[in-house]
């Protein structure tokens, strides 16, 4: 029970396996994609991909805009700003992370 | 005939002058490889785009999409992506030489021209011919990689000239890539939008289901796909100008050699040319004591 699920960015083939079922964030509502779906064609807004397979998220996406082409059991996402949000990380709050743990550490507890 | 000193100097300076082109050639090869590889990446993004934006036409009810229209039906846009700098060997002459072919056909037909320059050297030889025409130029851009946000302001100033009635139609004029020494100068149609021929065959396809529908899709990607046809082309263009430097230097390193050969032999041939000449004059003269 599985489709080919291809996503695409300008810089390279980000993703491209075969899956059971993909969660995207449609403009005009979030959808999922499974075998066998009719043609669909939408654009994306803001939001996460979830994509499963043996009844597992394997991998999620952070979308930023986009398309999605479905035919023919072949899904086909084009975006031109997505990243797998393992590796998605926002320097600004890290930052502020750090600085918070520098304050702490420099604190006087028994002075 | 020159003298020995001059023989010398100018040896020493055509060696000079190969380093230089074997430096460049090493410094070409690597940026074509990067180059290459990048606009291999954006292929597959842009060939899907276009194939989706083209069947999206081909399907659509509707003839008058915003994107094929215009009420100025005269002035025609041309994009011309060469390189910023030289030394590539026939990359620019070939870009320039095809721009002129095409507007000399444009002027066969009546229509008026206008120019964006990507890359500073075909501007700076067709802005003598083409006096204020140019619109922009845009230089200066792939230190190291392409940004795709050069793309999208090209494609942002196209589509503000083109809602404003200022062209009619927009052509994209840049180099593909192929192999390192064979590059191809194309022109690839932008703007205006329109179903011809070569896609109605599609017809007869799966009917697709849109979300929201089909205007709403077409006038959310169609500047998204200009705006990525445009990066890829400047990434082809990249590299053909790349791999164009890298062969033109390899010549001209081999050129060298060559020279530095000849040159070595004629300076010894005249170097034992007056020793011979010394000799003689002093057997002659100890003959005649």
């Amino acid at each position: 029970m599985s489709f080919n699920l291809e996503i695409i960015s300008p810089q390279q083939i980000i993703f491209n396996d075969d899956i059971e079922l993909c969660i995207l964030p449609g403009i005009e509502g979030d959808f999922g994609i499974l075998k066998n779906h009719m043609p669909f064609l939408t654009t994306l807004r803001i939001g996460i991909a979830y994509i499963y397979k043996n009844k597992k998220i394997i991998e999620t996406f952070l979308v930023n805009g986009g398309i999605v082409e479905v035919s023919n059991n072949k899904c086909t996402l084009l975006s031109e700003d997505i990243v797998k949000t393992s590796e998605h990380k926002d320097q600004k709050t890290d930052d502020k992370i750090e600085i918070e743990k520098l304050r702490v550490s420099k604190k006087f507890y028994y002075s | 005939m020159p003298s020995l000193k001059d023989l010398r100097n100018r040896i020493s300076s055509v060696k000079s002058t190969k380093k230089i082109t074997s430096a460049m050639k090493m410094v070409a090869a690597a940026k074509l490889k990067r180059a290459q590889d990048n606009a291999e990446k954006s292929r597959p993004y842009a060939n899907k785009m276009k194939d989706i934006v083209f069947s999206l036409i081909s399907r659509s009810s509707t003839n008058n999409i915003k994107f094929s229209k215009t009420d100025n039906k005269k002035t025609v846009l041309l994009i011309v992506c060469s390189a910023d700098r030289g030394l590539c060997g026939g990359f620019n002459g070939s870009i320039i030489k095809h721009t002129k072919n095409v507007t000399d056909t444009l002027k066969k037909k009546g229509k008026d021209f206008k120019f964006l320059f990507v890359g500073k050297k075909a501007h700076q030889s067709l802005r003598r011919l083409y006096n204020n025409l140019t619109i922009d130029l845009v230089s200066d851009f792939a230190n190291p990689s392409i940004e795709f946000n050069i793309a999208s302001s090209i494609r942002d100033q196209v589509l503000k000239l083109f809602f404003e009635n200022e062209i009619s139609e927009c052509y994209l004029i840049y180099t593909k890539f192929k192999s390192a020494i064979s590059q191809n100068v194309e022109s690839q149609k932008l703007l205006p939008i329109e179903k011809d021929d070569q896609v109605e065959n599609h017809k007869g396809a799966i009917m697709y289901d849109f979300e929201p529908n089909e205007e709403v899709i077409l006038d959310d990607i169609i500047p998204k796909n200009i705006a990525i046809q445009i990066h890829s082309a400047l990434l082809e263009n990249l590299a053909s100008e790349q791999g164009s430097r890298m062969t033109a230097m390899d010549n001209a390193t081999r050129n060298a050699n060559d020279m530095i050969d000849k040159l070595t032999l004629f300076y010894n041939r005249s170097r034992q040319a007056l020793i011979t000449k010394e000799l003689i004059e002093i057997i002659s003269g100890a003959e005649a004591v």
